[in-house]
């Protein structure tokens, strides 16, 4: 891309549809767009004209070369793509927010003089090409002082010169190559951020002090004797008891403050088994240290110091590592958080329509919605007729004719025309907005899933304070009071339960972090142990079955005519429609570069024009059947007419196509069932569960689905709205059932909130992410089996963690009650406890990553280098 | 052996001061994103690849 000119050719030698496009790398498909630049002999291959228009807008800004060299270097796996298999796409509307007065005070801080700092997330960025690119930003644009990327989280960190750049010229910039600027709204993230930094603090502190500890400690073993040398091994006593106070009181802190909050919460229940993990882990600490400590000031008995410090340590790095796998997952719900546009263009009373802030805005006034923006308000058509998709409130993919007088709501995209809509709610007053009102009211209040090592901790606790009391006893009977305390201290701090501590934390963060490379993302321990608990599953239809748009599905021609060149002529005329019927027709044939004349769209109806030569009519079968001519043969006729009955029968739209007044074909478009649907519904039906079909779509094409399928008819549920999908999900649990919700759009936000574990599919809406307990972002169906099978592999190798500290905890406990426990003893037991549990949590197959599998996680754009095709 | 009673505190001031800079590290976001950076290393415009590399890259 060494030359910024290039033109479209039409070549006749055809390419192999495997192709890798030149910028991308996908394949090409059948129907690839070519560009030849200047003095190169081959032409170059691109999939699609998006990307031909970043690939000359980087060659056009000279920075062609080095993108394509970086250009799949480590390209990252794990970037969370929400848009799924979609390019970002930047709305003018979203850039117009960057720039108010509003924004700049809320979200950007000042830095040094006359600089301001801003975080935005940045969807489409994948590898080291889109760092070097993102990060020239300060040498393309006068005003960015600094751009500074942070990859795997898709946050851009901004320094700029408020009077000298505007911030939406920056987002113009980064969109020109296909990245699209969104603002980060909420101070979730940057809180999150805090709190890791805080626990890496302590962790860091920790550690400090348990080396320093144990080092000391190590002199003792080394044979450091009290009685050849009592200064000396007072001096190290005290230093270990100055360096462990700081350790116990500030590293040991949220230790402490758990154990006793569960304590008293066991307390008010009169439940042991409520007691926290960390209660038996403050008790074995706390009087570890204070025995260590009275033995230090009166110089008798042994002290712990070493190994009290290191299990700190130690359980606050698993606590950490347990943090930092979870805040992709985090991250990415929150970046959807910008469902509803911020931003209206508002009417004014003279007419003139002016941007403003969605929350300026007043009842009673009235808003333009151009035709492929999502309505911002419930309101009122006052002006227009079009269509609106309704996908992201019902599910209902296919589009719905709105007039004058209609009440509409937000979230619905308007597809032809654009409307004036006089505003009724605005915010969180829309339906939409109650919905996600209701998502986070209920984020705290989700009943807590006891973990499982949760439930063994308070019979844990019982059984060393029981066994504790016993030692006491035996040995106050066997020696005196003092060595009976010296084996009651041996005991507590030898079954003090660093491993079982562990075991989860550590066991649950590789997974997570594993199944995050294969696109599945599990937001909480409790989400993935559930998982392997339920027994129904309860399915959304349109786009979690479905690939959630409209594709040509079948196509019956008339005798004598080729469905294929019919279809061609059907696409070149519907190459310029907004709708979604055109855009399946357009998708299907690709755009075959021919231009349609004289074409006139009746609204609802279809389209007609000349394409080639030919007069083609394409649209609603009965009007196409009004418009034939008298050439028309009645045998044809009645073929196709059964052609249509069964497409409608299916659940699909059939649409015809009439060629010089005769009618050519007949389609189906609908909303294709996902090519690895039943066989995923087989495993899981396999492996036990239950399956529901709930859908907001119509109940005749819900059906259609469940036959397709083998769902018992009386298990799918067609026609259902948002609030009914959630009751439906209570009623099931209130039978008692564990319930999976697998859904993807806003109006299975609430559902998927309600049950037991809420799946999010396949890059679904902002709602559905941020109400969902796991999401997957790759494609179909296949992740949500993969999801079942590694969670329950996960809680396998939990199982397996905690049966190995129960043993070393057994195994130490009869020790200590046997008296033989010493300091030495402990800190070499200990660790090799902990050791084990850690070697078996890193060593697990969960979630395995085959060849092909991790690929097909990532965000369409990010595959492997391939052999590029005339990059020059 | 008194040598020990110099050597400890001095290490625990190492240790101390070790600490101070890693607090230091952490609070200023060096480790809020790792991977990043070790990307950015690849990036100059002189380049990580050689010529020949880039040839043997292309079709």
């Amino acid at each position: 891309m060494s030359e910024a000119r290039t033109h479209t050719v039409t070549i006749s030698a055809p390419l192999a549809p495997e192709t890798p496009c030149v910028h991308c790398g996908l394949p090409v498909g059948p129907r690839p767009v070519l560009a030849t630049s200047e003095g190169d002999s081959l032409p170059s291959a691109f999939c699609c004209t998006g990307c031909r228009v970043v690939s000359e807008a980087l060659g056009a800004a000279g920075l062609g070369e080095t993108y394509y060299r970086l250009r799949g270097v480590a390209t990252s796996t794990r970037t969370v793509s929400p848009g799924g298999e979609r390019p970002a796409k930047s709305d003018a509307l979203q850039l117009a927010e960057l720039d108010t007065e509003a924004f700049l005070a809320q979200h950007t801080t000042e830095a040094a003089e006359g600089l301001r700092r801003t975080q935005l997330f940045l969807d489409g960025v994948h590898c080291a090409a889109c760092v070097w690119l993102v990060e020239r930003l300060p040498f393309e644009m006068d005003g960015v002082a600094e751009a500074v990327l942070d990859l795997p989280r898709a946050r851009l960190s901004l320094t700029f010169d408020a009077e000298a750049v505007q911030l939406s010229e920056v987002g113009r910039w980064l969109a020109r190559f296909g990245y699209a600027a969104r603002p980060m709204r909420t101070e979730a993230s940057g809180q999150r951020t805090e709190a890791e930094r805080k626990l890496l603090v302590r962790l860091g502190v920790a550690w400090a002090l348990a080396g320093n500890v144990m080092l000391l400690a190590f002199a003792f073993y080394a044979g450091l004797d009290a009685e050849a040398d009592a200064t000396m091994a007072a001096f190290a006593r005290w230093v270990s008891l100055a360096l462990a106070i700081p350790a116990v009181a500030y590293g040991a802190a949220p230790f402490f403050q758990r154990a006793w909050a569960s304590t008293r919460l066991a307390w008010r229940a009169r439940d042991p088994r409520r007691l926290h993990i960390d209660t038996p882990i403050a008790l074995g600490i706390g009087v570890g240290t204070l025995h260590s400590a009275w033995a230090t000031v009166s110089g008798q008995g042994e002290v712990w110091f070493d190994s009290i410090t290191v299990l700190i340590a130690a359980l606050l790095t698993a606590r950490w590592l347990q943090l930092r796998s979870r805040r992709l997952a985090g991250d990415a719900s929150e970046r959807l958080l910008s469902l509803l546009p911020s931003m209206v263009r508002r009417v004014s009373d003279s007419g003139e329509t002016v941007v403003a802030r969605l929350d300026e805005l007043a009842r009673g006034e009235t808003v333009e919605v151009p035709a492929g923006e999502v309505i911002p308000v419930d309101g009122i058509v006052t002006r227009g007729e079009s269509q609106l998709n309704n996908a992201v409130l019902t599910g209902e993919s296919r589009p719905v004719p709105v007039a004058q007088g209609d009440a509409i709501e937000a979230g619905a995209t308007n597809l032809v025309t654009p409307l004036h809509v006089r505003v009724e709610a605005t915010g969180e007053a829309t339906r939409v907005g109650r919905l996600l009102k209701w998502v986070r009211d209920e984020e705290g209040r989700k009943a807590r899933v006891v973990l499982l090592a949760d439930r063994l901790s308070g019979y844990f606790a019982l059984s060393v304070l029981s066994l504790a009391a016993l030692t006491a006893v035996v040995w106050t009977f066997l020696g005196t009071p003092s060595v009976a305390a010296q084996h009651v201290v041996a005991l507590l701090v030898i079954t003090c339960p660093c491993a079982i501590g562990m075991a989860t934390p550590l066991a649950m963060a590789v997974a997570a972090g594993r199944a995050a490379r294969g696109g599945i993302f599990l937001k909480s321990d409790a989400a993935t142990q559930r998982l392997t608990e339920a027994d129904t599953l309860v399915l959304d239809k349109t786009g979690t079955l479905t690939e959630g748009r409209m594709t040509l599905v079948e196509t019956v021609a008339a005798e004598g005519v080729a469905a294929a060149a019919a279809l061609d002529l059907a696409a070149v005329l519907e190459a310029d429609v907004v709708h979604p019927i055109a855009t399946a027709l357009v998708a299907a044939r690709g755009c075959p570069g021919q231009r349609a004349e004289g074409v006139e769209a009746e609204a609802g109806q279809g389209v007609r024009g000349i394409v080639d030569g030919h007069a083609v009519v394409v649209g609603r079968p009965s009007w196409v059947w009004a418009q034939r001519g008298e050439a028309s043969q009645a045998s044809a006729d009645a073929a196709l007419a059964d052609a249509v009955e069964r497409f409608a029968e299916a659940g699909h739209t059939p649409v015809a196509i009439a060629l010089d007044g005769q009618l050519a074909a007949v389609c189906a478009i609908g909303d294709r069932l996902r090519d690895d649907a039943l066989a995923v519904l087989r495993t899981l039906d396999a492996a036990g569960l239950t399956i529901y079909l709930c859908s907001g779509d119509h109940p005749a094409a819900v059906a259609a689905v469940a036959r397709t399928l083998g769902i018992p008819t009386e298990r799918a549920h067609g026609g259902v709205a948002p609030e009914a999908k959630r009751a439906a999900v209570e009623a099931l649990q209130a039978e008692g059932q564990v319930v999976v919700m697998v859904g993807d759009g806003v109006n299975d936000a609430a559902a998927l909130r309600a049950a037991d574990v809420g799946v999010a599919v396949g890059g679904g809406s902002t709602a559905s992410l941020v109400a969902a307990d796991v999401f997957l972002t790759r494609p179909g169906l296949a992740p949500l089996a993969e999801a079942f099978a590694g969670t329950r592999h996960t809680l396998g190798v939990v199982r397996r963690n905690l049966g190995i500290s129960l043993v070393y905890n057994v195994g130490g406990a009869a020790a200590a009650m046997l008296g033989l426990v010493t300091p030495l003893v402990a800190a070499v037991a200990m660790p090799i406890s902990s050791l084990l549990v850690v070697a078996s949590s890193i060593l697990q197959r969960s979630f395995p990553n085959e060849p092909g599998n991790g690929r097909a996680g990532e965000p369409a754009h990010s595959v492997s280098p391939t052999p590029r095709l005339a990059v020059s | 052996m008194a040598v020990l009673y110099v050597l400890i505190p001095l290490a625990l001031v190492l240790a101390g001061a070790g600490v101070l800079a890693f607090r230091w590290a952490v609070r200023s976001g060096q480790f809020d994103d790792v991977e990043t950076p070790a990307l950015r290393m690849l990036i100059d415009e002189e380049g990580m690849l050689t010529n020949d590399d880039r040839a043997s890259t292309r079709s």
